[in-house]
């Protein structure tokens, strides 16, 4: 069977019901064959929202094992596990150039191949994958490293954005450092989550941490450890078991002037142990309404980071109630039920955004 | 052609199977149509399962053959092997009239049939069976090495392309030469 004797338009039906580990093996096979893959492929390469590099889950606590993946809403596509060389390889390995450097690959389980090196090159390694996931998928694809659990090892590359994913920070002074210093080495940080924050150490408002795009937090309250109020990015998700009202307020009255959260596009924050008292933070904000007989528009947009499995998009906000920046004229939806606020800015006008209510 | 009656009942299905119809629908006679490969053998396959051959369709819609004339001109496709014709044709009828399946287990396991298989259904313009194929051609290579793909794919190393770009090259320039020449001895 020789794949060039079939029609382009074959060609393309049998590469199109390929997955990404196996076109990534084929684009090895020869020149030609990567340029057919690149063109025929171009439409569903551009489809692809990001790469993530992460730790395996065949084993969490060790950082050398790592796969990469492409995520959706219902599942991971695999392309490439990468695996330490402390066992020999199997006789079967077999060796690919990539970006210029000589890997070794070989075949395990699950059906995925997986490359092997010696950790020491580790910087080197990831940086040919890179480059060539670059080439391949193209430039426009985001590419993500998730740095778990205080592991701080990243390589700094152009083009990948940072994630850390911590489970807690507990009270070992140590971990704290760690964090310090993976944030204070790190470029910009896309995005942070922490599973529980329950250090009793805070985090200087200079901290590069509120530079992170995205943060998704759960802590004792709204200001310490972490403070909502130095944060610089675009989305954060706050999830505290108490919360004073005047954080609220402050939160609002200082977007409302201007004087903070310029970036601010999704803020949501859920209080577990109390309803927050609707009324009096509606009046003490000073809220504008729309009608109750209209429908507003609904607030909704792609969030920073979303792990695989998890909505994509930020929560709708289906708000009547409003407030307005008085720097710029924007509007914030703003919706309060029960024990969740949340906020939306819109990149309209007050009088464009009444527009749009029906 | 020796299209023979001994050729359309040998060849595998010649009363081709009718999709149950209900109750209600009104009894409408079945046009046949007549086709054959490479071998010549005719196969007598109904409107119905022809339907899923976009060229096949396409043919009997431009020709309005009475059933006399159908059988007179069968549809003749030399560059299909006889065999091949006959998988295209079993599959049209199994599934003619149904929705089809998302996946089709019945195909050619040997390399050299599913290719075969594969520019035949592509030239009939059969959309689902060649989507089937295809799969199952990429099923092929699933979890293979480089090398290992070149050799179930046969293709070639960058030295054999640069090799066939080189010689196309000297081909297409001798051919240019060729007919410079030609032209030169017209004009004189």
């Amino acid at each position: 069977m020789q794949l060039s004797k079939f029609p382009y338009l074959v060609q393309k039906e049998i590469l199109d019901n390929m997955t990404y580990s196996d076109l990534f093996l084929l684009s090895f096979v020869s020149k030609n064959m990567k340029n057919i893959i690149k063109s025929s492929q171009a439409t569903r390469f551009r489809r692809i929202g990001r790469i993530v590099y992460e730790i395996d889950n065949m084993d969490l606590w060790n950082t050398n094992y790592r796969k990469i993946y492409i995520p959706s809403e219902s599942n991971e596509d695999v392309i490439l596990r990468c695996w330490d060389m402390s066992e020999k390889l199997r006789k079967d390995y077999f060796q690919l150039n990539v970006s210029g450097r000589i890997l070794d690959f070989e075949y395990i389980t699950c059906r995925y191949h997986m490359v092997a090196f010696n950790q020491c090159n580790k910087e080197s390694v990831f940086e040919s994958i890179h480059n060539y996931f670059l080439d391949f998928f193209g430039d426009t694809v985001k590419n993500q490293w998730i740095v778990n659990n205080y592991m701080p090892y990243f390589p700094r590359l152009p083009n990948l954005s940072l994630i850390l994913i911590f489970w807690g920070t507990g009270n070992d002074k140590g971990n704290m450092k760690n964090l310090q210093k993976i944030i204070s080495s790190s470029p910009t940080m896309t995005h942070i989550k922490m599973s529980f924050w329950e250090a009793n150490e805070t985090l200087k408002p200079e901290s590069k941490f509120y530079q992170a795009e995205s943060i998704a937090i759960q802590q004792d309250n709204l200001t310490v450890p972490v403070n909502l109020g130095s944060f610089q990015g675009r989305q954060t998700f706050f999830r505290c078991n108490t919360c004073r009202n005047f954080d609220l307020i402050e939160f609002v009255n200082r977007w409302k002037s201007g004087e903070a959260f310029q970036k601010l596009e999704h803020l949501e924050i859920v209080i577990d142990n109390d309803d927050i008292p609707i009324n009096r933070i509606l009046d003490e904000i000073g809220v504008k309404y729309i009608d109750a007989t209209k429908t507003p528009p609904t607030h909704t947009l792609p969030k920073v980071y979303f792990e695989t499995v998890c909505k994509p998009n930020t929560y709708p906000i289906n708000a009547h109630t409003y407030v307005v920046r008085e720097t710029d004229n924007r509007v914030a939806s703003i919706s309060i039920q029960e024990k969740t606020l949340s906020f939306g800015v819109w990149s309209e006008t007050e009088e464009e955004f009444l527009a749009m209510v029906k | 052609m020796s299209s023979t009656e001994q050729g359309t009942s040998s060849a595998a299905p010649a009363e081709p199977t009718t999709a149950p119809e209900s109750a209600a629908a009104p009894e409408v006679p079945e046009s046949f149509y007549y086709v054959h490969g490479k071998d010549k053998v005719v196969h007598k396959v109904s409107a119905g399962a022809l339907q899923h051959s976009a060229l096949i369709h396409g043919m009997i819609s431009n020709l309005g053959y009475t059933e006399e004339q159908a059988k007179a001109n069968p549809f003749p496709f030399e560059n299909i092997d006889g065999d091949i014709l006959q998988m295209v044709v079993d599959w049209c009828n199994q599934h003619k009239g149904k929705p089809t399946p998302p996946e089709d287990t019945n195909l050619p396991k040997q390399k050299e049939k599913l290719f075969d298989l594969v520019l035949a259904v592509n030239y009939l313009e059969i959309k689902e069976l060649l989507t089937y194929c295809c799969k199952q051609v990429a099923m092929m290579v699933k979890g293979k090495s480089p090398e290992e793909i070149r050799e179930i794919w046969m293709i070639p190393t960058d030295a054999e392309d640069e090799a066939a770009e080189k010689e196309a090259k000297k081909r297409a320039g001798k051919e240019a030469a060729g007919e410079t020449a030609a032209a030169a001895g017209d004009a004189k």
